[in-house]
């Protein structure tokens, strides 16, 4: 039986660890790739994202190569085949894990034991294991041999764009973090550094974080406001206008291409900015609704960051795995038979503004989404930094998935822990909301206030915006918007 | 009046000739004739006053009573008037011809050339002898005799050169108020000075009628102005940025070597064994037809194509594979093709597209410095797009970027500019524009240019070498 690793650390260490999230600077870079020349990098895995980050490195100088399960070879799978046609050595582990001074675990989750259990007795003396993802190490407790460097690079973004941001001449933001148990040489971090700078992550903006703060803040963010709250907030809404009698068409457009819309402007400028779009009135309603929103959810995000926390969710996961996926598979299979999934979006016209006016309760919902999970996170001990990135900064690019192709686009490029996470939410939230939703009418999703009168209290409306703009999550965006567009494109 | 000329070739004395001109001119119809030196403009004009030896073709309904003024028909006349000269045989001192028997041989509306007298303010010299005056003066009496010759189509060559602010206002306005009594060509170089009330502008290049324009169409209006500022205007191609200088090159070594080398996908070899140098200032063409591997082969050497690592390279001393980056290899290369005119589709600015040159970049992620702004700004100068600096450079037109991702290829002076393609997909006049500023790049610089294309029409001057590649058909190897 895996031990989680979290739960063997003390209080003290816990929160030390949670705590730790930092934006570097771009001086910080100024060696280069120069901790990996002359260095044998293997990388486990050639899928998107394995791929990528291996000709992007390769293409800053750095000696990479493709290690593969012999059936994999033989069969000459897709992997195989993307490795061997972009020119790159591929070999057994046996080939070629013992060569390698840095290992790069670019395998899914689900398969870090069995891969790390594998590769770990064939490496070499003092070489290095990367992870992009610290589930491994904190939920399972997978134990790295004492003399072998643990560090991760994530970058933040899926591989086809990691690969063509490169090739422009920029990056996507990269997290990276040292596993302290495993740097017996000191050397962690420059290797870190050195493989973000590889894979162009240090030109758009590293974060400095710990494998814990990056494993329990990006389980709440996926589970919470990024996939769950978009998937129970899509079925509701759609629901709700159909049986208010407006068209399934105009519905169905209205939340796909809708998330994305309204969550464009809270990337320009946060919480605060989302609702300056709405109409003074409309303002007002959405802040109202979205009160009652958290009040209703608070308990549900207190529950899912206590499960991850103390361990829960990656328990009851793992049981799934072991189980052949069975409720993966049938809440992936569930989703799919949805009314707002089968219905396609209309041929309708609907203009940027619109969708605002016209969602006023979705936009309420991200609100309270997002501010629940970053309130939740930093009440248990994550820092405004990594809740932000984790909450508001991450959901338009969810939400760009389901204007893509829906739910079902949504779940099969998120990870298959987020996906799992998100349905556990929905399965909890969807009841939970049943009441709060009998009220809502048409004049908050589908149609828009239909008033008069769009005069508002000004006592009021000044109150309304005092609580916008003084929540926590907007102070830390600021700033953080401010360093980003800094290292952003210059246009 | 209606003036018809069909697959015209006409001959100026064998040191001129222009080629297959089709050419309609009505006279509700106000025209211009422009074109870099040398173009044949005012051949294409003089034409219309019968000028030159028609070897082929046909021209019909040239008017019976033609105004023309220009250099070479002042120039006969002052070379006729020393003739005159020689030619007196009276030992006295030959005063030669008056000014007012010039302006008026014979049936001209002497009340009307009284008029023009005083305006072009000649009152004094009229009984001057014609040879004697300025060139300037002489310029004005051509034109007096011109207008008052009451013409049904007036030919202007260049009228306004040489005159003084004043008087060119003055001509102006006078011709303006003729448009509707007599037809008039203009040939003129500067846009500036075009007339208002011009309604139509010919394009002569080479000896040929390139362009018949509208002027109400205003996107190939603005597009031969920019044709006519890159021929025209004698700019030096901009000055590299010392600061972000490229590393300086073995002399001794090539700058490109590839050595035997193969492109396969899925098993299919497009590429197979093929060695390849280039020495510096060497200027190569590569052609093939689609398929053949070009744009693979160019992206070996320029690094983006995965194979390259599996094949024995040498660019710019590097051996590739040995642990040198690719931004290493680019910073030697200028690239341009219709690929990356499909990958730029960001909203940077112009001048900062330009920038992004230096730092072979798609969009602009580093503050540039002043000099490279100032550099950015001299180009865009060469392409008569100073205004348009900060418009997003997705709003330009197709033609246009891809002006401007040539002007960003060569910002940095790299040893070696690579155009795949470069006409491709552009209409005959930004063709022509694209292979103009490519000419003057070639013939300013110590860049070597490697051309790929398939249209024989599409020659670059100076390119001595050649690669064409065939089209391998599958095969079991």
């Amino acid at each position: 039986m895996p031990n989680n690793y979290f739960n063997t650390l003390p209080l003290r260490e816990q929160l030390e660890q949670l705590a730790k999230c930092r934006f570097m600077d771009i001086s910080e870079f100024p060696d280069g790739v120069e901790a990996l020349k002359g260095k044998k990098i293997v990388v486990i895995g050639c899928g998107a994202q394995g791929l990528a980050q291996g000709m992007n490195l390769r293409d800053s100088g750095c000696d990479v190569s493709y290690t593969l399960r012999a059936a994999a070879i033989a069969e000459k799978r897709q992997s195989w085949k993307s490795a061997t046609e972009n020119g790159f050595v591929v070999g057994t582990y046996e080939e070629l894990i013992p060569t390698a001074d840095v290992v790069l675990n670019l395998t899914p989750d689900k398969q870090h034991t069995p891969v790390v259990t594998a590769v770990m007795p064939l490496m070499k003396q003092g070489a290095c294991l990367s992870y992009s993802h610290g589930f491994n190490i904190v939920e399972e407790g997978m134990k790295i041999r004492e003399d072998l460097t643990v560090i991760m690079v994530a970058p933040k973004c899926p591989g086809s764009e990691v690969r063509n941001e490169y090739v422009r001449g920029f990056g996507v933001p990269t997290l990276i973090a040292v596993h302290e148990d495993n740097d017996p040489q000191g050397e962690g971090l420059a290797l870190a550094k050195a493989y973000a700078v590889g894979t162009g992550g240090h030109k758009a903006g590293v974060l400095m974080s710990s494998f814990i703060a990056e494993v329990k803040s990006d389980l709440m963010g996926e589970q919470t406001i990024l996939c769950g709250m978009l998937q129970t907030g899509s079925l509701l809404c759609f629901d709700k206008m159909v049986e208010e009698g407006i068209d399934a068409g105009y519905a169905s457009k209205l939340i796909q291409f809708g998330w994305e819309t309204v969550t464009e402007a809270l990337k320009y400028g946060g919480v605060t900015n989302m609702l300056d779009r709405l109409s003074n009135p409309a303002k007002i309603k959405a802040f109202d609704l979205s009160e009652e929103l958290k009040l209703i959810m608070r308990p549900l995000y207190n529950k899912h960051q206590d499960d991850i926390i103390n361990g829960t969710f990656s328990r009851t996961m793992m049981a799934d795995w072991a189980n052949d996926d069975v409720n993966l598979l049938g809440w992936r299979a569930e989703t799919a038979e949805t009314a707002f999934e089968k219905t396609p979006a209309g041929d309708v016209e609907i203009s940027e503004q619109e969708y605002f006016d016209n969602g006023i309760l979705m936009v309420a919902m991200v609100k309270a989404g997002v501010e629940l999970a970053f309130e939740t996170m930093t009440a248990a001990g994550i820092i405004a930094d990594s809740a932000y990135y984790e909450s508001l900064h991450e959901t338009p690019l969810i939400a760009n998935t389901i204007a893509r192709k829906k739910l079902y686009e949504m779940n099969a490029t998120i990870s298959d822990t987020a996906e799992y996470g998100c349905y556990l939410y929905n399965h909890a939230c969807l009841p939970l909301l049943a009441d709060f939703m009998k009220d809502i009418k048409t004049d908050v999703i589908g149609k828009g206030l239909d008033l008069e009168d769009t005069g508002v209290d000004n006592a009021r409306l000044i109150e309304v915006n005092a609580a916008l703009r003084a929540h926590p999550v907007e102070a830390i965006g600021t700033t953080l918007r401010g360093h980003m567009a800094d290292m952003k494109k210059i246009v | 009046m209606n003036i018809r000329l069909d697959n015209l070739t006409v001959n100026f004395d064998d040191r001129f000739q222009l080629e297959e001109v089709n050419w309609q001119l009505d006279d509700s119809q106000h025209w211009v004739v422009t074109g870099a030196n040398g173009s044949g403009k005012s051949a294409l004009a003089a034409v219309l006053a019968s000028a030159g030896e028609n070897l082929s073709g046909s021209i019909d309904g040239i008017p019976a009573k033609v105004g023309l003024v220009s250099f070479e028909a002042q120039a006969e006349l002052i070379e006729a008037e020393l003739k005159k000269d020689d030619a007196d045989i009276m030992d006295v001192i030959a005063e030669g011809t008056p000014v007012h028997e010039i302006l008026n041989p014979g049936d001209s509306n002497q009340q009307l050339i009284d008029e023009l007298v005083e305006k072009f303010q000649l009152q004094a010299l009229v009984n001057r002898a014609f040879r004697k005056l300025s060139t300037g003066e002489s310029r004005k009496v051509m034109l007096i005799r011109a207008l008052a010759s009451e013409p049904d189509l007036l030919v202007l060559d260049e009228p306004f050169d040489g005159l003084d602010a004043h008087t060119l206002e003055m001509l102006q306005a006078y011709l303006a108020t003729l448009v509707e009594m007599v037809p008039m060509v203009m040939v003129l170089n500067r846009f500036d000075e075009f007339p208002d009330f011009i309604t139509h502008i010919a394009y002569v290049d080479n000896g040929r009628l390139q362009h018949r324009i509208d002027r109400n169409d205003t996107k190939a209006y603005n597009e031969l102005y920019q044709l006519l500022h890159l021929k025209t205007t004698d700019l030096a191609v901009p000055a590299a940025d010392p600061e972000t200088a490229i590393p300086k090159l073995d002399p001794t070594q090539p700058l490109v070597k590839l050595n035997s080398v193969n492109i396969t996908y899925d098993g299919h070899r497009i590429i197979d064994s093929l060695d390849w140098t280039i020495e510096r200032n060497q200027h190569w063409q590569l052609s093939g037809p689609n398929g053949s591997g070009k744009t693979g082969l160019l992206s070996l050497i320029t690094g983006d194509h995965p194979q390259c690592y599996v094949n024995d390279i040498f660019v710019f001393g590097f051996q590739r594979g040995s642990g040198e980056s690719i931004w290493q290899i680019k910073q030697f290369i200028g690239y341009v093709s219709t690929a990356l005119q499909w990958e730029y589709k960001v909203g940077t600015g112009l001048r900062n597209v330009i920038i992004s040159g230096f730092y072979d970049s798609i969009g602009l992620y580093t503050k540039a410095t002043d000099r490279q702004k100032k550099i950015a700004d001299e180009w865009l100068a060469l392409l008569g797009m100073s205004d348009r600096a900060d418009t997003p450079f997705n709003k330009l037109s197709y033609g246009d970027q891809r002006l401007l991702l040539i002007a960003r290829a060569m910002v940095k002076h790299p040893p070696l500019l690579i155009l795949d393609e470069p006409c491709l997909g552009l209409d005959d006049m930004n063709r022509q524009l694209v292979l103009a500023l490519i000419e003057k790049i070639c013939a300013g610089s110590e860049t070597s240019v490697l051309y790929v294309n398939h249209h024989p029409e599409d020659q670059i001057k100076g390119i001595e070498n050649y690669l064409a590649l065939e089209k391998r058909e599958p095969d079991n190897s």
